[in-house]
């Protein structure tokens, strides 16, 4: 019994981090692949951010970042370069998630409504979500995806370092 | 474990730090790479030196009691909601709106058949085929290149056009007529339908689903 804490638990460990590496890995590349299909919607859902006047880098962006997002899905899949990959995507969520936040903010006022009776299309690639909802789900995404950055998910991962280590 | 930063000192610690960092910079730039080439790859991929929206880049939800709206004459904005607030940002832009009654009335005009009075819907295919109004041609401003052909001709020799997209705060509708002002259709040809197919199809009206003249005809709520 004693043996199986010992061994049981990190088991039930590495299980879970490398089946969330897997959900988080086809979560992206199904966010992703939904936006990279519709591309000009996802344009124009970009553009209600208000980022840029320049319309080249915002075709830069609305062309890029959902294959981006397959692609970072894709290493997840396969473990490789995982906390590289872990870190971009934090670097990605977090501030989207704040401007998914100041856009619901903008449309709470103009609609003057409560702050979860919010709902639009956020383009995050799961179309129409109440605001609160669609926070919840990026914030459980920026947790889980810090978690696998903590360098968990090493098991059956083709290569979880991209750059060896020199010592 | 050696590379596990839990496990060693500080030097360890900041070793392992600096390569998920240059790993980082690695996906990114390689994720870049693969982005891009698959974009433009894809045949739906976007052209990335079009200004996909002539009509403006901004398109905020603002507060309705902002004090940044635009002051245009006989307009108060603070009394209005975001679909009436984009009626008057095209009226400022020079484009002439259109209401129902008058697009009744040209509806109805015998010159619509012979199409000196066109009417042009500026949503993508897929919207366009599950319902439209009937006679309307099919000109996506996002794909503009592949209608013009058929649109242009008919625009240019026609005496009034319509455009219309879904209504609400969509300016679908605008950028088409702004595209179509910028290849030398003249100005006072063109109006906006503000209230698009949803308007249209509240009232009652008749929408015609698949190709443009199909027969398919359906009223809201049948």
């Amino acid at each position: 019994m004693k043996t199986c804490q010992i061994i049981c638990g990190p088991i039930a460990l590495d299980t879970s981090a490398v089946l969330t590496r897997w959900l988080l890995g086809a979560v992206f590349i199904y966010m992703g692949l939904n936006k990279a299909l519709h591309p000009v919607d996802f344009l124009k859902l970009l553009r209600q951010y208000d980022l840029t006047q320049s319309y080249l880098l915002l075709n830069s962006m609305a062309a890029a970042l959902p294959w981006f997002e397959v692609f970072c899905g894709l290493l997840f899949l396969a473990g490789i370069a995982v906390r590289g990959t872990a870190l971009t995507l934090v670097f990605l969520l977090v501030p989207f998630t704040g401007l998914v936040l100041h856009r619901a903010l903008l449309l709470q006022s103009a609609l003057a409504i409560s702050f979860c009776a919010v709902k639009f299309d956020c383009g995050c690639g799961t179309g129409e979500e109440f605001i609160c909802r669609k926070l919840a789900e990026n914030f459980l995404l920026i947790l889980l995806t810090s978690w696998l950055l903590a360098g968990h998910g090493r098991q059956l991962s083709l290569r979880f370092n991209s750059i060896k280590s020199s010592g | 474990m050696k590379d596990d930063p839990t496990q060693s000192g500080v030097p360890d610690r900041l070793h392992a730090f600096s390569k998920i960092f240059l790993e980082t910079v690695l996906v990114a730039a390689v994720g870049a790479a693969f982005a891009f080439a698959a974009n433009q790859i894809s045949p739906l991929g976007l052209a990335l030196t079009r200004d996909y929206f002539p009509s403006g880049m901004m398109h905020s939800v603002r507060p309705v009691a902002s004090d940044e709206l635009p002051d245009v004459a006989g307009t108060n904005f603070r009394t209005l909601f975001p679909a009436q607030l984009l009626a008057a940002q095209m009226k400022e832009k020079g484009l002439q709106l259109m209401d129902v009654p008058r697009l009744l009335q040209l509806f109805h005009d015998p010159r619509f058949k012979k199409d000196a009075i066109v009417f042009i819907d500026a949503r993508d295919e897929e919207h366009y085929q599950q319902g439209h109004i009937p006679g309307a041609y099919e000109f996506d401003p996002y794909r503009p290149e592949k209608y013009f052909d058929t649109v242009l001709p008919v625009c240019q020799k026609s005496e009034q056009i319509v455009v219309y997209c879904s209504g609400g705060d969509c300016d679908d509708s605008e950028s088409a007529a702004v595209l179509l002002r910028d290849v030398g259709i003249p100005n006072q040809k063109l109006f906006v339908y503000s209230g698009g197919i949803t308007e249209w199809a509240t009232n009652g009206l008749p929408v015609e689903t698949g190709a443009r003249n199909s027969g398919n005809l359906r009223k809201r709520n049948q």
